[in-house]
């Protein structure tokens, strides 16, 4: 009876034993792919950071130098570190805390956008990006750079392979343990088995069967999140037919997103603003600062407004290509003599009239449109699929949601590129954390449950989530 | 043996519990392999499909979704515009007033644009004639706009032409024409009308010649020999408590239906349980019309029967005579008890006849004068203009071609040739004169005669006026640049005239000519400037001008005894036939409107073709056969006057036996790829009597059954619930359960989940409202006691989730509810809904969120009709959510049952799962958005799917998902406009209100049948609806707790008048 006993212990041991080997590889693997790395930090140093800070953690940039913050913050526990990175308004105005007024000042009063939707992991990331930057040879050019990264990497990466070795070793021993206990098993119940090999052990039938299958689960795993990606473009920056710089017209003139995307706060769509908004101030605006004559002139070709006579062209559609070519022809020419103090145009400025006037007729047309006049056909960076509904004026209007928030901070963008992923888990996210503005706004009366207990205080925050801002049918009908 | 029954009946199969169909009604899915629907028969068993085909196309598929998936994301383009308009944001609705006119057909109207384009019809509450209703046609209206069968620009003898070369040819053929004639419908528009009489004052040898695609001349003939006024008048549904219709379909074709719902519905919605009142609605008929099936009595009398039935009323009213000619015995009982109540009630009934002989008109108006309901129900202020035509004038046409005193014609958007084929010699004559200018819109039988053709515009496109009723004046206003080469009809009249009144040169000519001729107007309003009057008509819509009486009815000719001897004889005949006016289709007018199309006729419940209506014959047992021994769907021939027509037949309850009837406006021969070999022309035996249209004959056979049809689609037995059926002893039992539990007795009934007593429709006679509530609310306390026995208490566990925030329900007074169906294209309209033609419908795949379900109720051989909007109850304890592996569908915390369709993979447990059947399931390619054309259905015989073309798509509601293959669909109570109506309100920072959210059914019911809202808000509308006694939830019993509520059937029913 008492050998029976012991018999089914062992046994159990073993049954339990047998899976937990191959579960702690497992679970090794997962960490790997889920550990707050440097490379994970370089991914959303580019994406969140790098418009304001300077790659090298040394220079000022637009925000200050990154290198040694965590130091700087080290009075204070790391929480308030990843407090301020997340959201740094939040530490100076609510929570007033030190170290955040001290940044805030020795920063021209100039606060951070708040990056909510970062994790600790994210930030962790960073951290150790800025680390491994930091670490780099000082004086190293850009060629040195990546080369250095990746040394940095498998600096770091080390202590897994280590530890996987570790791990490995373990379950080779759990194994020799599980056949030894087998064996004790079996000579207790009468049975005599033959001490297999190591090898052979290791690569019985169950250890490859069970390897074809995390193979194929690992595999599918990796397509699935691959396919997941597919039709997503986050930092997709095409060429736009006109070099329209946001930077300088954002940032440098500061011209209110709403003054061109008018529609963003009353319709679903912000709106890309017709050329006659451009003309507003391009009628007196001739000449960029960057371009000259050449990307204005663009607008001025679209809409059929002459620079030189500051008119609109009557019947501007019905003119034949060459009428078109001698107005602007004329106007880039004009201005090429002025801005040289030419009478007649010399090698080089031919040579720029003719470049100039081919950029018009490249831009403005394409297989489909075939005029010079007509609208812009600019480049959608931002595409959702048909079946998702966004409405901006919901956002931008009743939420009170930052452009930055989804675009980046597009005033410091030359080239505009899609800043936010535009995934469902990312709208999802920003959902669950976002607070409805409740107080102020007639509408959100009716939920009087979450008045009662948010002025009880039972409730912090009322957040999109709580009102149904998870369900389906709030974007998808 | 009682005919009668205490349940209501969908049809035949239901109450003879009809195997087939009662395993059909089990089934989720009826029709056969889905590999049918790809090919033909032949090919489908061809292609059968084994384990190694299964395996080659997963391969395909996945070799497929990999090289798409390998390609390139498709560069997108944001084009704006180069100058904005200042009205016009993009992503944002504008709403125009404007008007729905077709012919005599009339609907005030606001069309959504947006970015430009016209997408759907509301109607306009500012009007007094259509009182913020609408019809199906109505609705439809905005997809004909997007018609690929538009003629695109003019033509002169085929060849394409300028403007300027067609107006020089036909100027100079005017010039040296012999007789002219303008053919037209109903002309509503003053200003057109002045347009064209400008031109017959250029030419003096042109005359007009109006007609109605649907004749109601002999009315006109009538009051203008009795009151002196060639018009319809003024009738007022509401005040009347004894409605009597001779065969006029009032609430669905005749006149002014729209307005005649709206004003009928106030008589007959229940205002207090308490002493409950309501109006008497007697029709006179042979086949269930769908004014008949509103009725709360029919007497049944043959076509011929029609004169003789009027003139006994009279002589029964007038107390002159006893004796009848040739009126059946049944009848004649019904309307002598009839003039008896009509007498104790004077001054509050309403006589009307849809009759096409003037006399039986006279006497009809005798009956009125003599009752005292001029004054009251009837009136000659705001006189109806709705119908203004006289084929009489065709066939003087015909005569003066065949004399050849006449050499051009002009047809100004009508078609007699397939209208009026009946009139001998129509078509031969019309071919046979020189010059025949179409003013058309599409190609149809008359255009393509024509020699010349001047297209013109949509209603949407056009500027212009119409005066649908005296003094009631409302504008036509452009929502869209015309989209092709085209030119109003009134505009080419003038230039054809040489009008100096028409600036040719003008931005918009015909916009200018219309302004001067309002002036007119301006000057006997308020307004100081004619702008600020201009701008506030086109604002609004409509203009009440004066609308005074032209007649004194005092001094009426009311002669009946005259008349009497004008009335259609009764003709003894076995066999009647009756031909009757389509609810959606009209004469064919609309017949190339898909959405129409596939509209069921309310009645029938047929789509997609007429369907002779044939007798049900109850043998006393528990057999109902068709006449002739004919069930639904078998081929007949059908010979009138000695014409044949091979036609379905339908098995109609309430059809007269003895009599049969078809409806016209099918069988269009050039109609367009919708219309074109869509069911059987039966135009042609619409004989003329004393000129006049007779739709109706005497001289008919019938035939044996013929054969089978090889789509039969109506929709009648499709997705039903709660089938009952009596047994043998002749009790109302569930079908269902004896399917289930057969010979088990009751051991399945009345518990929890258990399929008796399934509670559709309560109905009760007014007179008994107050016991019927009692029963009611009894009945509703036993299914909550049911419901109650949970572990899951609904009000425990659930109700607190929903009592903050919006709960979003609705309300459907069936009382209000006439079964018109511009609720259900008004659905489609704003859903992006796909239509799948007649294959599909007859494989029971419609896909129409919303249907219409038409009981039978009381006595089998004279039903009564009970219709109930039937869409997605939207339950808060859903079982369709319980049953998705997906969690495709689930429910809102605004008590929304959630579809969606990026996240479902088909595996439609959820319509198997659904008790009101209400789910779709996109089982072709419907939308033709998918990769394989061979998925994709032809509606009818297009060149390509219906859809297919970015004409046709311009019509889809940019809000609204458009749905693929292999996703189910179902009612989302619009959730595009909740969205949008809470989005207003919190931009505006104040709560939701009523107005803000309105579904696209509520918006379009004519009679305000149906009120959506948040239960939530207990000061708004639908609170207050659901607080009424007669409430009631369909299957309340299985605990699925519905956020919809119809009301009782509330009927008026008099047994006096019954046999």
């Amino acid at each position: 009876m008492a050998t029976n006993n012991i018999c089914n212990r062992e046994k159990m041991i073993v049954r339990l034993l047998k899976p937990f080997s191959f579960l702690a590889l497992l679970f090794f693997t997962t960490t790997l792919l889920a550990q707050p790395s440097a490379d994970a930090g370089k991914t959303i140093f580019r994406n969140y950071c790098a418009s304001c800070h300077a790659k090298d953690m040394k220079t000022k940039s637009t925000g200050p130098a990154l290198g040694g913050a965590q130091e700087r913050w080290g009075d204070y526990p790391l929480e308030d570190l990843y407090g301020w990175i997340r959201n740094s308004p939040n530490m100076i105005y609510n929570v007033k805390h030190p170290r955040a007024i001290e940044v805030f000042e020795e920063n021209a009063r100039s606060v951070m956008t708040a990056f909510p939707n970062l994790t600790d992991d994210d930030i962790a990331s960073i951290l150790l990006y800025i680390d491994a930057q930091l670490a780099g040879p000082a004086t190293a050019g850009g060629a040195a750079g990546p080369t250095q990264e990746v040394k940095k990497e498998s600096n770091l990466s080390w202590l897994y392979w280590i530890l996987f070795g570790v791990l490995g070793a373990l379950a080779l021993i759990l194994t020799r343990t599980i056949g030894s206990l087998d064996r004790v098993v079996a000579s207790k119940e009468g049975r005599t088995v033959a001490q297999q090999p190591l090898l052979k052990q290791v690569f019985s039938k169950r250890n490859v069967s069970f390897l074809i299958f995390a193979l194929i689960v690992i595999g599918g795993y990796n397509t699935v999140s691959n396919a997941i990606n597919l039709g997503r473009q986050q930092n997709y920056a095409p060429e736009q037919p006109i070099k329209f710089s946001h930077e300088t017209h954002a940032g440098i003139n500061e011209i209110d997103c709403q003054y061109c995307h008018d529609g963003a706060r009353r319709s679903k769509h912000s709106v890309i603003p017709a050329a006659n908004t451009c003309m507003n101030c391009h009628s007196a605006i001739k000449n960029g600062s960057e371009f000259g004559t050449a990307e204005l002139t663009k607008i001025y070709a679209s809409v059929g407004f002459d620079p030189t006579t500051d008119k609109y062209i009557e019947n501007y559609e019905e003119l034949e290509r060459d009428d078109i070519k001698d107005i602007y022809t004329k106007w880039i020419s004009d201005t090429y003599l002025a801005d040289n103090s030419l009478t007649a145009l010399d090698k080089k400025g031919k040579k720029t009239v003719d470049a100039q006037w081919e950029g018009i007729v490249n831009s403005l047309t394409n297989d489909q449109k075939k005029t010079i006049a007509g609208p812009i056909e600019w480049i959608r960076i931002h595409n959702l699929p048909d079946h998702v509904y966004f409405n901006h004026a919901q956002h931008v209007t009743v939420g009170e949601v930052e452009c930055q928030t989804c675009h980046g901070k597009v005033e410091a963008m030359e080239v505009v590129k899609q800043h936010a992923p535009l995934s469902m888990g990312w709208c999802i996210n920003c959902h669950r954390k976002t607070e409805v503005k409740f107080e102020d706004n007639e509408y959100y009366a009716s939920y009087e449950a979450y008045h009662e207990q948010l002025s009880g205080g039972e409730k912090e925050k009322v957040t999109v989530e709580d009102i149904g801002g998870l369900e389906c049918q709030k974007c998808h009908y | 043996m009682s005919t009668k029954f205490s349940g209501i009946w969908i049809g035949e199969k239901d109450l003879t519990r009809d195997e087939e169909f009662l395993r059909d009604a089990q089934n989720e899915v009826q029709s056969p392999s889905i590999i049918e629907a790809l090919g033909e028969r032949e090919v489908a068993e061809q292609v059968g499909g084994n384990r190694r085909d299964f395996l080659k196309m997963m391969g395909f598929g996945l070799g497929a979704a990999t090289m798409a998936a390998g390609c390139d994301i498709p560069v997108k383009r944001a084009i704006p515009y180069v100058v904005k308009p200042d009205e016009i944001v993009p992503g944002v609705a504008n709403y125009y007033a404007s008007s729905f006119v077709d012919g005599g057909d009339y609907c005030s109207i606001l069309v959504k644009t947006r970015e430009g384009r016209p997408i759907k019809i509301e109607g306009n509450n500012l009007s007094g004639v259509t009182k913020g209703g609408t019809s199906a046609r109505a609705q439809a209206s905005v997809l004909s706009l997007y018609d690929v069968n538009r003629i695109k620009h003019p033509t002169v003898d085929g060849e394409k032409v300028e403007w300027s070369d067609l107006d020089r040819s036909i100027t100079s053929k005017l010039a040296s024409a012999r007789g002219i004639r303008v053919v037209t419908n109903t002309i509503l528009s003053p200003t057109e009308k002045s347009a064209v009489a400008a031109f017959t004052a250029k030419y003096p040898s042109a005359k007009v010649v109006t007609y109605d695609p649907v004749s109601s001349a002999a009315m006109l003939e009538a009051n203008e020999k009795s009151f002196g006024d060639r018009v319809i008048p003024n009738y007022h549904f509401d005040k009347a408590t004894h409605i009597v219709s001779f065969n006029a379909d009032f609430l669905g074709t005749w006149i002014s239906p729209i307005e005649f719902a709206h004003d009928y519905a106030q008589g007959r919605k229940i205002k207090n349980v308490k002493g409950a009142k309501m109006s008497k609605h007697v029709q006179v008929e042979s086949q269930m019309s769908m004014s008949g099936s509103n009725a709360d009595n029919r007497i049944l009398v043959k076509p011929s029967e029609q004169g003789a039935a009027i003139a006994y009323l009279y002589q029964q009213v007038m107390g002159t005579g006893s004796r009848s000619a040739g009126l059946n015995a049944n009848a004649e009982k019904a309307l002598k008890q009839l003039a008896n109540q009509l007498k104790s009630s004077k001054g509050s009934s309403l006589i009307i006849s849809g009759s096409n002989n003037a006399a039986e008109q006279e006497i009809v108006n005798a009956l009125n004068v003599s009752l005292g309901n001029y004054g009251n129900t009837i009136s000659f202020d705001s006189a109806s203009l709705q119908r203004q035509g006289d084929e009489k004038e065709l066939v003087d046409l015909v005569a003066d071609i065949q004399a050849g005193r006449v050499d051009t014609v002009i047809f100004n958007n009508c078609n007699p040739v397939y209208e009026y084929s009946g009139i001998a010699g129509l078509k031969e004559a019309i071919e046979g004169v020189a010059n025949k200018i179409g003013l058309s819109y599409t190609n149809d039988e008359t255009t393509n005669t024509c020699n010349i053709i001047a297209p013109i515009h949509h209603n949407l496109e056009s500027w212009g006026d119409a005066e649908p009723k005296r003094g009631h004046i409302s504008l036509i206003q452009p929502t869209i640049s015309p989209l092709f080469d085209t030119r109003q009809g009134g505009h080419s009249m003038l230039v054809w005239a040489g009008s100096t009144a028409l600036d040719a040169n003008a931005e918009q000519p015909y916009y200018d000519y219309l302004r001067s001729q309002w002036s007119g107007y301006h000057a006997n309003s308020d307004f100081l400037s004619f702008q600020s009057f201009w701008d506030k008509a086109l604002h609004d819509g409509v203009y009440h001008g004066n609308s005074g009486s032209l007649v004194d009815i005092a001094s009426a000719n009311v002669d009946a005894t005259s008349a009497m001897g004008r009335i259609t004889k009764p003709s003894g005949s076995d066999l009647e036939i009756q031909f009757t006016e389509p609810i959606a289709i009209g004469n064919g007018q609309y017949s190339n409107n898909p959405w129409l199309q596939e509209m069921p006729d309310p009645v029938s419940r047929c789509a997609w073709g007429n369907y002779l209506a044939v007798p049900v014959d109850f043998d006393g047992v528990r057999k109902f056969k068709g006449l002739n021994g004919l069930i639904d769907g078998d081929l007949v021939d059908v010979t009138v006057d000695g014409k044949t027509y091979r036609v379905p037949a339908i098995q109609q309850f309430g059809q007269m036996p003895g009599t049969v009837s078809i409806a016209i406006g099918y069988g269009r021969t050039a109609g367009g790829a919708c219309a074109t070999g869509i069911g059987v022309d039966v135009n042609e035996s619409i004989s003329l009597v004393d000129g006049r249209a007779n739709y109706s004959s005497a001289n008919v056979s019938l035939s044996n059954k013929k054969g089978e049809e090889e789509h039969y689609s109506a929709v009648q037995y499709h997705h039903t619930m709660g089938v009952t059926a009596p047994n043998a002893a002749g009790e109302t039992i569930n079908a269902d359960e004896t399917t289930l539990a057969p010979g088990y007795g009751n051991i399945f009934s009345g518990f929890q989940g258990s399929l008796t007593d399934r509670s559709i429709i309560r109905h009760s006679h007014v007179d008994d409202l107050e016991k019927s509530v009692e029963d009611l609310i009894h009945e509703r306390e036993h299914h909550e006691g049911l419901n109650a026995e949970t572990l899951y208490p609904y009000n425990e566990y659930v109700a607190e989730k929903y009592s903050q925030g919006h709960h979003w329900g609705m309300h459907v007074d069936l009382n209000a509810c006439t079964g018109c169906g511009a609720c259900t294209v008004s659905c489609m309209a704003e859903n992006n809904i796909p239509v799948v033609g007649k294959k599909q419908v007859a494989r029971h795949q419609e896909m129409a969120w919303l249907r219409i379900d038409r009981y039978y109720y009381g006595d089998v051989n004279n039903p009564n009709v009970v219709y109930q909007p039937m869409m997605c109850q939207h339950c808060d304890n859903a079982p369709c959510e319980n049953v998705c592996p997906v969690n495709a569908t689930n429910h809102s915390s605004e008590g929304l049952n959630q579809m969606t369709y990026n996240r479902c993979i088909g595996t439609r447990y959820c319509a198997n799962n659904c008790p009101y059947k209400v789910r779709r399931f996109n089982w072709l390619d419907y939308t033709t958005g998918d990769l394989f054309p061979a998925n994709q259905v032809k509606v009818n015989n297009e060149e390509v799917p219906f859809g297919a073309d970015n004409l046709t798509r311009m019509v889809l509601n940019p809000d609204v998902t458009v749905r693929t293959r292999g996703v189910i669909e179902k009612c989302s109570f619009c959730v595009q406009r909740i969205q949008q109506g809470k989005l207003t309100a919190k931009t505006e920072k104040r709560g939701l209100n009523d107005f803000d959210v309105k579904t696209a059914c509520q918006t379009a019911c004519p009679t305000g049948a149906i009120t959506f809202g948040d239960t939530n808000n207990k000061e708004g509308e639908l609170a207050h609806k659901f607080e009424s006694p007669l409430n009631m939830i369909v299957l309340e019993e299985i605990n699925v707790r519905s956020s919809v509520r119809y009301t009782m059937k509330v009927h008026n029913r008099d047994e006096s008048l019954e046999v």
